[in-house]
């Protein structure tokens, strides 16, 4: 391979990167970066220019609107891994999570609760036993003297613990001096494990398991590879992929390239004994080698390429420390390198065992505190490239200390910034044999072997998460090289090309410098097509939701050049073990066609997945989508019953009272609880329980329909046997009818009270009092219809007067349309009066309303989200009413 | 409430962001001109204290934009480029060479040189080091277009010559191009870097007039100051440059000496072998061999079949000679264990039996003298 004849000029310094770094969201883009001179001949009248980012390249088209599933989901239920929400402490939350920042407070001691109650044996085993005689937990009074001398009751204590949690993040919380007793008694000898001990690996874990939600480079290199067919003779590929419910699966599944991919036969399956990192692939004189990589185990499978023999295990190895990288030679079969997270190089030949090319626990360049260690072969069999976070070196496997040049640093030599860090390198030695590639959370580099130090090609790839996985597709005779990027967190895959050679087949297609060509384009994620199915019920929607955004893990790609509309297919495995998938056509050099089409086609809302007939390719994609969707409910159905119920515990949605019956409180408790309200808005203590003598006689339920099934039980029946939306609709028009009764009702209350006021009550309050009654009458069923069930859904759910299961007052939509100024401007409100109002409406766009007063006053809230906004600014001083009247 | 009103534009700022750089992934360059037009609002307000402002957001986006919208044209980009050369200072030299640059791909090489020389005489406070090296650059690249028209008028100069015709005029201007052209690239290529394009015409200037001392320092200085980087083409450009002098094979031969040490794998090995094995001394003869072996052991060789058919001439002669059979045995041991799997395979003898015959002959021949009996090549 010639180097090429002229590089593009650069400047070269030494030392630590200088420029400041910090995620640059468009760094990318607009820059040509430099150009170099170069013509087809050198006796041109006026010279050519090309440059280094920016020129023409190919055009390449999604197929479709969204990534469509390859396989089915499997059997067993797929266990999320744990989300920030999982280990945080509560409040926390609230406060947005910055990266790099590491300010998060993890809730330690829920975690330790939880180990509690899933471990009691291994946590209180032998005690738990010697004492269990001893406590006792029934509501009864113990009674038989002979057991009170030896026997404690424990109830007191376990509702102590109930309100303790019931009180979580209350700033008044003060511990139940029970409690403080009993764990100054018992701290020392009840548990198992010394508590010290405990807690201090519990903190460990914790701190490892937060450090990885940030980043986990476990997983770098991926976990899925393509074996293409051999030759392109056929269209049979396999995909190599894990599968299971820890991901500690193996298989080997052939799958038939046609307009979408589909497998073929049952795949070949490997029970491993550990979660699956990596899976490397490379193909050597015709075979395929297939390294997989778990923590402690490494091992490689040979799959023949010709006869579609089943693929063959050669070896395995263990190691001490986990390992975090696995590479397979393009040169040699049977060889791999193995790195461990120790700092150790191993190249591992199947034949001679492994061989150790250097041990440092160490970083190479400067001092960085990770572990992560990769390594890879280069365009000489014998020389391997060794990298950690800050840089690249290579070492020639037959003298490995003597014998070694850097490759990359991050420096001033590539033009780094501060805080870079190598995330993920590769040979790209199917494209050109002495290039590299090597990418950072903020850029990817393309190296030359022959001019080390020095990228031949840089570009900020602006992605959200740090890209992990890199799948490189060479492009032959001149053509762009085309490179995937995909990140793990966010699921972005990114499609760039680069070439180097300049003047295409035509003459010749000499090497010349690289240049990188065409828009990055940024390709579906399997996240993606969640817009596009049908709609599901809420808490089927969440299941898919959280299916489909587990993070990537994996990412393999396949050029199909043969047929006459070229194309590409790029395969994504997500976390669960699901492996989507896309295609991508060629199109051909053209002006920028109308491009109306796909704007059109993004717009939210629109579908075209679902929407095409059966018999395009779209349908075939939404046939395979159905059948996905109805694997995985099927799959998940069973489990359901287990993990779903528990964690959506009813304790948490309403009160134990609310679950007793539907007798509402009495006027007493509704006293206390506003009296409670009122003094934690004031922020005051409440001296005395005295009830105040000043309170207006409760009003009736008149919102409840006397007799039958209380409206709770009949909603959750409703709910449990799947037709919950036709009860809403009989549900919303019985009770618009009767709410309407209700208000007429009270309005003729009020006007008569309204004769017995007194002077002292404000002229426009009553005023507005008037103009929001008349407006209220004037609201009939059309206004109040059921496209906007969450209003009604505050005032008609749980029974009158019971504390009410907080729910916004609208979907947030509805209330960002209110809010814009060219709404507002619409319904004529003058200009500085939408500032007050969008404050004040904010408020009801934010968190759930503040608590309902007594239904005195709810029908003003009634009426918020739904008529003019216009009264509810009206309604702002009416609310201040009760004091003016002190 | 101003803080509340900072953060929620903060906040729609970037959501406009998002939406830009989702329109301009997907290359719906329409939609991104639009949310950019909104975008600009974001000026008037610059809260910011980021890495990167709103300035140089609008340059880069709308730049993008401009290159792809389909109705977009030159004279709409000069004008956006020019408007974002006044927005701010710190980035003027940058935008303008980016400007430059995009009229030189779109072939106007005037505007560019004009463009050139108005970032030149551009002055603004103290320059920080970034902007010194912009300012260098921008130098660099009026240079290369001064050389370039100096070409050009050499040429006119060359065809002229040969009706016998010559114009002072033109002779006159092309000197004045030589003068500028000489003085900018001379000073950029004193600065460590890769410099390829311009030591390139700056010796060729340099040859032109004759100066061939300055020229033979300033390519000696490019390959063998430490402070630049291990650029291979530096030694190339040496290694030509001493071709043309007519210059004895012993420099030549310790040119590329140096070549093959940082490079074992570059083209001109193939060069530097043929030249040491018709040498007389039996030490280069040697040093030959090595350098052939050393270029088939990387992959981007395997299949060449000129390098096979040096190696199989050379291996062949020192059988036929019986001499030095030592050479082959030392070369060999380093590489037994590998090389038979790398070249010999079965595999690949029956592909490339099937793709290049002439290749499978040579590599036969070597296969036959290095594996001797347990050969399995063919």
């Amino acid at each position: 391979m010639e180097f090429p004849a002229a590089l593009f000029p650069s400047y070269f310094d030494v030392g630590p990167p200088r420029e400041e770094g910090g995620p640059a969201p468009v760094a990318g883009w607009g820059e040509h970066g430099q150009v170099l001179e170069g013509g087809p001949g050198r006796r041109q009248v006026q010279p050519a220019f090309v440059p280094r980012r920016g020129a023409t390249g190919e055009r390449w088209e999604a197929a479709d609107a969204a990534a469509v599933p390859v396989l089915l989901p499997s059997e067993d239920c797929w266990i999320p891994s744990p989300a920030p929400q999982d280990i945080l402490y509560r409040s926390s939350l609230c406060r947005k999570l910055q990266p790099g920042k590491s300010g998060a407070t993890l809730d330690f001691a829920r975690q330790l609760g939880h180990f509690f109650v899933d471990h009691p044996e291994d946590a209180f085993g032998s005690l738990g036993r010697l004492l269990h005689k001893n406590f006792y937990l029934g509501n009864a009074k113990l009674k038989v003297i002979v057991s009170r001398n030896s026997t404690i009751r424990m109830t007191a204590l376990v509702e102590d613990i109930d309100r303790l949690e019931a009180r979580r993040g209350c700033p008044r919380q003060h511990l139940a001096p029970r409690l403080r007793w009993f764990s100054h008694l018992c701290r020392d000898w009840l548990f198992e494990v010394p508590l010290g001990l405990l807690a201090d690996c519990l903190h460990e874990e914790l701190t490892q398991q937060w450090s990885s939600l940030l980043f986990d480079d476990s997983l770098t290199g991926g976990a899925l590879a393509w074996l293409p067919p051999e030759d392109g003779v056929t269209s049979v590929g396999r995909l190599v992929h894990p599968g299971g419910q820890a991901l500690n699966h193996l298989y080997f599944q052939d799958v038939v390239l046609e307009e979408l991919p589909h497998t073929r036969g049952s795949p070949a399956q490997f029970e491993l004994s550990g979660r699956i990192q990596q899976v490397a692939a490379a193909r050597v004189d015709g075979q395929d080698f297939v390294g997989v990589r778990s923590d402690y185990h490494c091992g490689v499978w040979r799959v023949p390429g010709k006869t579609r023999a089943a693929p063959a295990p050669l070896q395995v190895i263990r190691t001490d420390v986990p390992a975090s990288c696995l590479t397979v030679s393009p040169h040699l079969p049977g060889e791999l390198s193995v790195c461990t997270q120790s700092g150790t190089v191993y190249l591992w030949s199947i034949e001679t065992g492994l061989q150790q090319l250097r041990h440092d626990p160490q970083t190479m360049f400067f001092r960085d505190h990770s572990p992560w260690r990769w390594s890879d072969f280069t365009a000489h069999p014998r020389v391997l490239s060794c990298a950690d976070r800050t840089g690249l070196q290579c070492l020639d496997a037959r003298a490995p200390k003597r014998c070694h040049f850097d490759l990359f640093k991050v420096g001033e030599e590539a033009g780094c910034q501060q805080g870079e860090r190598v995330v993920l390198p590769m040979y790209l030695g199917r494209a050109h044999p002495s290039q590299h590639l090597v990418t950072t959370q903020f850029s990817v580099y393309v190296l030359d072997e022959r001019l080390p130090l020095v990228p031949v090609l840089k570009w900020a790839h602006m992605m959200k998460a740090p890209p992990l996985f890199a799948h490189v597709m060479p492009g032959k005779q001149g053509r762009s090289h085309k490179v995937l990027l995909g990140a793990s967190r966010t699921q972005e895959l990114l499609l760039l090309q680069y070439r180097d050679s300049f003047w295409g087949v035509s003459s010749g297609g000499s090497q010349s410098a690289c240049q990188l060509v065409g828009t990055p384009q940024k390709l579906h994620s399997i996240a993606g097509c969640l817009q596009h199915l049908p709609t599901q019920l809420p808490h089927r929607h969440h299941l898919l939701q959280q299916r489909l955004t587990a993070p990537a893990a994996g990412l393999a790609a396949t050029l199909q050049e043969d047929e006459p509309h070229k194309s590409m297919l790029i395969f994504q495995l997500s976390e669960a073990g699901d492996v989507f998938c896309q295609r991508l056509t060629h199109k051909a050099a053209q002006p920028p066609a109308p491009t109306s089409r796909d704007e059109a086609t993004t717009a939210p809302g629109s579908s075209p997945l679902f929407e095409a007939p059966a018999s395009s390719p779209h349908g075939l994609g939404a046939l395979r989508y159905r059948r996905w969707l109805r694997a995985l409910s099927r799959a998940c159905r069973e489990p359901a019953r287990h993990t779903w119920l528990p964690s959506l515990s009813q304790r948490r949605l309403f009160t134990r009272r609310d679950l007793e019956g539907p007798a509402g409180p009495s006027s007493l408790q509704r006293q206390m609880h506003q009296r409670l309200r009122q003094t934690m808005q004031e922020g005051g203590c409440i001296q005395c329980w005295e009830p105040l003598a000043l309170q207006p006689p409760p009003l009736p339920q008149t919102l409840e329909p006397a007799g039958g099934p209380d409206p709770l039980s009949t909603r959750l029946t409703a709910a449990w046997a799947g037709d919950w939306e036709q009860w809403w609709e009989e549900r919303s028009s019985f009770s618009v009818a009767q709410r309407q009764r209700a208000l007429r009702e009270r309005r003729r209350r009020q006007k008569r009270a309204q004769g017995r006021r007194s002077l002292s009550a404000s002229f426009t309050s009553s005023l507005t009092y008037q103009s929001e009654l008349s407006e209220l009458s004037d609201m009939g069923p059309s206004l109040l219809s059921p496209g906007r069930p969450p209003i009604l859904s505050q005032e008609g759910s749980p029974p009158a007067g019971s504390p009410p299961v907080h729910s916004p007052p609208a979907s947030p939509a509805p209330d960002e349309a209110l809010l814009s100024s060219q709404s507002l401007r619409c319904r004529g409100i003058p200009k500085e009066r939408r500032k007050t109002l969008r404050d004040y409406l904010s408020v009801w766009a934010e968190g759930p309303p503040e608590p309902p007063e007594p239904l005195g006053s709810q029908a003003s809230q009634l009426c918020i989200p739904s008529s003019q906004s216009q009264l509810s600014s009206a309604s702002q001083p009416r609310r201040k009413r009760p004091r003016m009247g002190f | 409430s101003s803080n509340e009103h900072k953060l929620n534009f903060k906040k729609s700022k970037e959501a406009c962001l998002n939406y830009i750089q989702d329109a301009l992934l997907q290359k719906q360059w329409k939609r991104a001109a639009e949310f950019l037009t909104c975008y600009v609002e974001s000026l008037e307000k610059d809260y910011s204290r980021e890495h990167i402002g709103p300035s140089e957001l609008i340059w880069r986006i709308g730049t993008e934009i401009l290159w792809h919208h389909s109705q977009s044209n030159m004279k709409e980009f000069n004008c956006f480029m020019e408007q974002m050369k006044t927005l701010g200072v710190k980035r003027y030299l940058k935008v303008c060479l980016e400007h430059v640059f995009h009229l030189l791909c779109n072939g106007q090489i005037d505007e560019a040189y004009q463009n050139l020389s108005l970032a030149e005489s551009w002055r603004f406070g103290e320059q920080t080091a970034i902007q010194d090296k912009e300012m260098k650059m921008i130098q660099a690249y009026r240079g290369l277009l001064d050389y370039c028209s100096w070409s050009k008028q050499k040429n006119i100069l060359l065809e002229h010559g040969e009706d016998g015709f010559s114009d002072l005029a033109v002779e006159q201007e092309m000197h004045g191009y030589f003068r500028k052209a000489a003085v900018n690239l001379k000073e950029i290529i004193k600065i460590p870097g890769v410099w390829d394009v311009f030591v390139r015409c700056y010796v060729d200037l340099l040859e032109f007039y004759g100066d061939h001392n300055e020229a033979r320092q300033v390519l000696n200085e490019y390959a063998y100051n430490s402070k630049f980087p291990a650029n291979p083409n530096a030694h190339v450009y040496l290694y030509q440059f001493l071709k043309r002098q007519g210059e004895s094979k012993k420099s030549l031969i310790s040119a590329l000496k140096i070549l093959h040490d940082i490079v074992p794998s570059h083209e001109l090995m193939i060069d530097f072998n043929t030249m040491l094995q018709k040498s007389k001394k039996r030490e280069k003869r040697r040093v030959g061999l090595e350098v052939i072996f050393a270029t088939l052991d990387y992959a981007g060789w395997k299949e060449n079949a000129k390098a096979w058919s040096c190696l199989s001439r050379q291996v062949k002669q020192i059988v036929i000679s019986e001499k030095h059979l030592d050479w082959i045995k030392q070369e060999w041991n380093s590489r037994k264990d590998w090389w038979p799997a790398f070249h010999f395979s079965r595999y690949l003898a029956k592909r490339n039996w099937q793709e290049n015959k002439s290749l499978s002959y040579e590599k036969a021949l070597v296969a036959g003298i290095l594996l001797g009996k347990g050969l399995f090549f063919f």
